[in-house]
């Protein structure tokens, strides 16, 4: 098959503007080699023969070609301590905030959804114990939860490969892993007690409400997937799931201004974070 | 240190954004976009702007409703001067803009002139 | 909460409809819209056009927005770019955006040949950007000349002509 042909000027234009459009995210100039490479793979993989063709596509089936092409730009890989900066803004100013009006003893609860195979919410009790001075001073509850039973399974386990410890220092690794064979280590039995798994579908409001209230959500690369309805409808079930004044923690590359009105953008010197209004009514 | 004074352009059509970009980037000014108010704010808070121009009819969240969160806020960037653009003219819809906390407002479709020389008067010239 | 159960009871889009005039606070706003979008009868879809109407521009962006998540836009769209307000004519140019290209285009240029409004002009270029083919073409030369003295609809037509120009020519060669 002929090489396909490099993008025009205008072709590259209206990509770019749909995809700004769709998900926020801004490709300039700069980024045109990665845009038009992935272009490229994507036309192959669809079988169009034109750009336009491809963009016509693109358009028609949103939901499932967008996260085709976007997936090349996000890190789609799950392993422990990934986007450590939310961590860092977590115990720096997040946690800060929501202690203040908190009695010792006090829950706190944070939730990771979705968890896939636990990395998420694992690197979260990890961290706390790490770098939360006051961490035992109050009740942490961490939940994680998917749509997908089999990484719950694979979640609740414990169990990882090499990959997935790649960013921790040796030291963490001897901490709070126990080699196996093949290269395999498995998560101290204190820190998987620390985490409850459950299965839960972000869209039906029935399963989320179960679950109450957090003072954090971890919500990454899973919005801005869904379809305009289903991204709203999910956007409210989590803001009925944080506590007054809670905060929700979205992908690198995502933004609430793509998903929904209803929260408050707050921006810390590690991540910027989005806060449903404090006041108004909480369940406790 | 540069010393250009930046607008942000808050408005969902693209060529909009793309028609302001064209006349007061020549004109000195560094250009932000965002396509609704929730952008806007976002954007906002990570750096502040010398001017808004913002539309009225956005999704998710309008122009009147993003000022007058943002006259609301208790930060600096509170006090952003800000144009409202809008396809309306009359005084009810001056009046609404003005309550929200819009320092001029423009009816569109907005030419060159008018654009070059409100925006010098809010926030001065580009340099 | 009591907002999201009613969306699930019979004869709710007009108990939400009517909440909505008066509700101010943004959540049970937003409620009661993906409520309304969700019902998705004649009645809710009735309910929420008359929104676009309203003299709220929160009201109209979320009524706009509940639109854009119904399934069955076409009829919808053609209707309401044949509307005598233009104020609606421009909105619907949005809903148009989310149909497939050709009828899209299609639409948008049936009502682009006989607008006299600027902006209703401007908001069907904004989506022709997006949608328009070589057959949009012949109505943007024609709205260009009608509008020669206004710079943005000069600007905006040249630009999604120069669009489907090179479109055009790739899909040829």
């Amino acid at each position: 098959m002929a090489e396909a042909a490099p993008l025009s000027r205008e072709e590259f234009q209206q990509l770019c503007d749909y995809l700004y459009r769709r998900t926020g995210m801004v490709f300039t100039e700069t980024k045109r080699y990665y845009v038009e490479r992935r272009v490229h793979d994507r036309m192959a993989a669809t079988s169009s023969p034109t750009f336009s063709s491809y963009f016509g596509r693109l358009r028609a089936n949103a939901q499932t070609e967008l996260e085709h092409f976007i997936n090349a730009f996000t890190v789609n890989e799950t392993y422990f301590y990934r986007e450590d900066d939310q961590l860092a803004c977590l115990t720096k100013d997040l946690l800060v905030e929501r202690t203040r009006a908190k009695k010792p003893g006090a829950s706190i609860r944070i939730w990771s959804a979705p968890c896939s195979t636990g990395e998420e919410p694992y690197s979260i009790g990890m961290w706390l114990l790490e770098n939360w001075p006051r961490v035992d001073d109050y009740d942490i509850e961490i939940l994680g939860s998917d749509i997908d039973t089999q990484v719950l399974a694979h979640a609740q386990a414990g169990i990882f490969g090499k990959r997935a410890l790649m960013r921790l220092s040796p030291y963490l690794v001897a901490k709070y892993f126990s080699p196996l064979q093949d290269d395999q280590w498995k998560i101290l039995d204190e820190l998987r007690d620390s985490v409850r798994f459950s299965s839960v579908n972000l869209v039906e409001p029935n399963d989320t409400r179960r679950h109450g209230q957090f003072d954090v959500i971890f919500c990454r690369n899973v919005l801005i997937y869904f379809d305009d309805t289903s991204r709203r409808i999910a956007a409210e079930n989590l803001y009925e799931n944080l506590l007054p004044g809670g905060f929700i923690c979205l992908g690198h590359t995502e933004s609430m201004s793509r998903i929904s009105p209803l929260f408050e953008v707050r921006r810390f010197s590690d991540a910027i974070v989005y806060q449903r209004p404090a006041g108004g009514e909480g369940h406790g | 240190m540069d010393n250009l004074k930046t607008i942000l352009i808050v408005d969902d059509a693209s060529l909009v954004r793309l028609y302001y970009r064209s006349i007061l980037e020549p004109a000195g000014f560094r250009i932000e976009e965002a396509l609704n108010g929730v952008e806007a704010l976002e954007k906002l808070q990570s750096a502040a702007v010398d001017l808004l121009i913002v539309d009225i009819n956005m999704p998710l969240m309008d122009g009147l409703t993003m000022l007058e969160t943002l006259r609301q806020m208790a930060l600096p960037i509170a006090a952003t001067p800000a144009l409202i653009t809008s396809t309306e003219s009359a005084d009810k819809d001056f009046a609404a803009a003005r309550a929200a906390g819009a320092n001029y407002y423009l009816v569109k479709p907005v030419d060159r002139d008018s654009l070059l020389e409100v925006a010098a008067m809010l926030c001065g010239a580009p340099q | 909460m009591a907002a999201r159960a009613a969306a699930d009871l019979e004869g709710a889009e007009a108990a939400l409809s009517r909440a909505l005039r008066t509700e101010t606070d943004l959540r049970v706003r937003e409620a009661m819209l993906t409520g309304l979008a969700r019902i998705g009868t004649p009645v809710a879809v009735e309910s929420l056009l008359s929104m676009l109407r309203s003299d709220s521009a929160a009201l109209r962006t979320g009524a706009l927005d509940a639109l854009q998540m119904l399934r069955s836009l076409g009829a919808v769209t053609s209707q309401l770019l044949r509307d005598a307000d233009p104020d609606v004519r421009i909105l619907s140019c949005e809903l148009a955006r989310s149909l497939p290209a050709p009828e899209a285009s299609s639409l948008l240029c049936e009502m682009l040949a006989g607008e006299q409004s600027a902006n209703v002009c401007a908001s069907a270029i904004d989506v022709l950007a997006e949608v328009g083919g070589p057959e949009a073409l012949g109505t943007l030369a024609d709205c260009a000349r009608r509008f020669r003295d206004t710079p943005f609809l000069l600007f905006a037509i040249n630009a999604v002509s120069d669009r489907i120009n090179v479109k055009s020519a790739s899909t040829r060669g």
